[in-house]
């Protein structure tokens, strides 16, 4: 066998390596997606946000409500 | 050294490591069947034993290189821990097989008949130490 194609062949075995590469990092990747430590992070934040804007609501409602209650006692005097 | 992991890998030390630990696996499986071919067990028409048994070592290498670097990252993220006993040792003992497959291959001589040994040795331990972390991360075993 010549030179020429033994290096062909080594190139070829050379590339079969890099795909094998590619294709564990997606495989693993896709697989680990949801558990990585920005994605994590992201989702406290968007929880946390829900939070705050549940309790800005309560808080509105209570205050409404505490204002009705204002005014029909004073109405009722 | 900690620090350094924590920023390189953006506080991500544990999905890099089990990406990269993950590709090294892939990889051995891949050697396994370049030293096959090498040593002739399998001919395919395709590739020759010469060109496999260069692309083998060159790989192995590489493997080598990323083998060191996945347990410093161990190291500096969990150092000593009891937490990942087995793991630990497994690791420890991959390294050593390592050491010697490699003092063996660049001594050559009558050691070398001890490759295909230590290469399957190497290969099993890589197994074990991938399935008591990463493969435990990715509910694999």
């Amino acid at each position: 066998m010549d030179d020429r194609s033994q290096a062909r062949q080594l190139i070829g075995s050379l590339l079969v390596a890099a795909l094998i590469v590619v294709v564990a990092i997606v495989v693993v990747t896709a697989k680990l997606g949801p558990t990585s430590a920005a994605e994590l992070d992201a989702r406290e934040d968007r929880l946390k946000q829900r939070i705050e804007q549940q309790e800005e609501l309560t808080k509105q409602q209570q205050e409404a409500r505490k204002e009705r209650l204002e005014r029909r006692d004073r109405g009722g005097e | 050294m900690e620090d350094l992991v924590d920023s390189l890998t953006r506080g991500n030390a544990t999905e890099v490591k089990v990406v990269l630990a993950s590709v090294v696996l892939a990889l051995a499986v891949y050697q396994l069947a370049l030293i096959a071919i090498a040593y002739g067990r399998v001919r395919p028409p395709f590739l020759h034993s010469r060109p496999a048994a260069r692309a083998h070592r060159a790989i192995g290498d590489m493997l080598l290189v990323l083998i060191v670097v996945v347990a410093l990252m161990c190291l500096a993220a969990y150092g000593w821990d009891d937490d990942g006993g087995a793991h630990a040792v497994i690791g420890a003992a991959l390294l050593g097989a390592l050491a010697c497959k490699v003092a063996v291959v660049r001594r050559g001589g009558r050691l070398g008949r001890l490759l295909p040994l230590l290469g399957m040795t190497v290969f099993a331990l890589l197994a074990l130490t991938w399935l008591a972390s990463a493969g435990d991360f990715l509910g694999v075993g």
